[in-house]
């Protein structure tokens, strides 16, 4: 099923939650709304479901104005980040529950629903677990009852909110990757709210990066990862550094230091963004950034270097082969760097 | 170290326990004990006499159609008012958890007295009432209002601590699975809150069955026609008959140590399922 959602704004009494959002998913597409709390994403994707309703805009699934129907009747299927298992229904009875509700001229027969009971659990893996009380079951286990439950109703749209949030880390990381397999044998169009880039990176078709109400980005992983269109969506999609520079005569200059930066259609305050494993320690006469080693650590086979410049606020990171001193006064030479405007007032250290 | 900090700490815990289990069993004890003792004083048949007397027999039945009619409504307007407060935003929604917690702030009393003054003889509906031969005051009417208003947040109490804290993920995961409404409620939320009910009903009981106060100023006092438990209780002591009014008192404190005893019991099941329940 496609979805388009057309000038979507909603406030929450005087906050406004989402302002003129637009955006479309194709058929079979899975789609992370990307974010940090407060940016929107929860309120989209439960305006998609029709648990909330928005103050102005549309949306349409498969072309259909869809904008005032209930939840019930756009036949979606919703996860809830804590799962929402009803607690005194065995793990069968939550699954069955879609199909148990219906009214009785389109209830399928008790066995049928037990049989499709019986399939859904399978598919999730749980295939002996459906006398159980959600209770007696794993964080990922009941997860996979949530999906399982949802599914019964044949959605034509999964939408899963935080869907790995409650979880550990090791356990996330599994359930990551089955539920991309998951998605591509079932062929539903998925959409799924996060704040960890690293999760939306790794299963989404598209990432949709979002901060205070608005859509920053919407691009494939690789996109939004290597080509950023702003500074928050650097920022946000990796580890980053940023320092305020001055873009002039083509090159971004720090404390009159020209840097091998080219800064093209830029001029005046900018802010020179990098991550750690694009930089590295530069000879004493390099361009580049001047700082004092902080803390050098091992970090997955290379060093993590954290330092300081003096009158720019945060640590500076990057990652080197070889481990300077705490104390030494070091290079940063940026090998792959992006220039954005400075979005706020130009700061103070970058003249 | 621990252990030898709890050590040193002994012998203000062992002062502390006396010291509660000494006023529990002097203000708690010793009265519902001495009850017990002075009902059975003129031994047993005299207890069974005082009992089965027919205005103690009034009072008993009168007690319960009270309780029977008060604890039900209070059911419906509890589930009614927590699940208002609890799923939905609406103005006003303050103004409505305060309204409830009125009859706790309010003198029994003076809600008494408010039902007097609406619907008795001089007051605000009397006259209509009159004209229509409707009586509420000084009979079993006025009592049901007055138990009613005096019991009225008994439920909602329970209840709305329960469903805000269980939050809308539940109703709205059923919503989402097509359940109407009805369907949600009977299914969902009714069994998701099915402990605390239970327990704001039973406190809703006691308290139905012994309130005193505001039906006191209602009641009229009628022997045989009027008069609950409670007033009956009182009438007879004022009558210098303390075994009978000590018999009958015997009765509401059974009620109130069975009402314990199935707290207990409810209290030990949200313990042990609570994880499953809640």
């Amino acid at each position: 099923m496609s979805i388009k959602l057309a000038n979507i704004s909603k406030k929450y009494g005087a906050f406004s939650a989402l302002h003129d959002i637009n955006l479309r998913a194709r058929p079979g597409e899975f789609l992370a709304l990307l974010g940090p709390s407060g940016s929107g994403k929860t309120t989209l994707l439960r305006i998609i479901a029709g648990l909330e309703f928005p103050d102005r805009g549309t949306v349409y699934f498969n072309n259909e104005d869809i904008t005032h129907l209930s939840v019930a009747e756009r036949r979606i299927g919703f996860v809830f980040q804590q799962y929402a298992l009803f607690k005194h229904m065995t793990v069968a009875e939550n699954v069955g529950f879609g199909l148990s509700v219906r009214p009785r001229r389109e209830r399928p027969p008790r066995r049928a629903i037990r049989a499709r009971v019986r399939e859904l659990l399978d598919l999730v893996q749980l295939g002996e677990l459906g006398g159980r009380l959600p209770a007696q079951l794993s964080g990922g286990q009941r997860q996979r009852v949530a999906l399982a439950r949802a599914l019964a109703v044949d959605p034509q749209l999964l939408l899963l909110d935080e869907p790995f949030g409650a979880l550990d880390a090791k356990v996330r990381k599994d359930l990551r990757h089955w539920l991309r397999g998951f998605h591509d044998r079932v062929g539903l169009t998925s959409i799924f709210v996060t704040h960890d880039q690293e999760e939306a990176l790794e299963v989404a078709d598209r990432v949709v990066v979002m901060s205070n109400g608005a859509i920053e980005q919407v691009g494939t992983p690789s996109e939004v990862y290597d080509h950023p269109a702003n500074a928050f969506v650097f920022d946000f999609v990796g580890e980053s550094n940023r320092v305020p520079v001055i873009a002039a005569d083509g090159h971004a200059i720090f404390r009159g230091r020209v840097l091998d930066i080219e800064a093209v259609g830029l001029r005046g305050a900018a802010e020179l963004c990098f991550r750690p494993h694009d930089a590295r320690l530069g000879a004493p006469g390099d361009a580049g950034l001047p700082a004092t080693v902080l803390l050098a650590r091992p970090r997955e086979g290379r060093v993590r270097v954290q330092a300081e410049i003096a009158g720019v606020r945060g640590a500076i990171e990057l990652d080197t082969d070889q481990a300077p001193e705490p104390g030494q006064a070091i290079t940063i030479v940026p090998t792959r760097a992006r220039l954005f405007p400075a979005a706020a007032a130009p700061d103070a250290a970058a003249a | 170290m621990p252990a030898a900090a709890l050590r040193r700490a002994q012998p203000g815990r062992a002062l502390l326990m006396t010291l509660a289990f000494g006023f529990l069993a002097l203000f708690l004890v010793a009265p519902l004990a001495a009850v017990f003792v002075e009902a059975l004083s003129k031994g047993i048949a005299a207890y069974g006499a005082a009992v089965v007397e027919p205005d103690a027999l009034a009072a008993i039945k009168l007690t319960l159609i009270v309780a029977a009619i008060s604890v039900p409504l209070n059911v419906v307007f509890g589930l009614a008012a927590s699940w208002a407060i609890t799923k939905f935003d609406f103005p006003g929604k303050s103004l409505l958890i305060t309204l409830i917690d009125l009859p706790f702030s309010v003198s029994p009393v003076v809600s008494g007295l408010i039902y007097v003054l609406l619907f008795g003889a001089q007051g605000w509906l009397g006259p209509w009432l009159g004209a229509h031969d409707v009586q509420i005051i000084f009979a079993v009417p006025g009592i049901v209002l007055a138990t009613m208003f005096i019991t009225f947040p008994f439920v909602a109490r329970e209840l709305i601590p329960l469903m805000t804290e269980q939050g809308r993920d539940d109703e709205e995961a059923a919503l989402s699975l097509g359940a109407g409404g009805w369907q949600t409620f009977r299914r969902v939320t009714l069994p998701n809150v099915r402990w605390a009910l239970l327990y704001g009903v039973l406190l809703c009981n006691a308290r139905a069955m012994g309130e005193f106060g505001a039906v006191s100023v209602v009641s009229g006092h009628i022997r045989g026609k009027t008069n609950t438990m409670p007033l009956h209780v009182e009438i007879l002591y004022n009558e210098y008959n303390f075994a009978a009014a000590f018999a009958v008192a015997s009765l509401l404190a059974l009620l109130a140590l069975v009402t314990l005893a199935l707290k207990s019991l409810l209290e030990w099941r949200y313990g042990v399922h609570g994880k499953a329940v809640r």
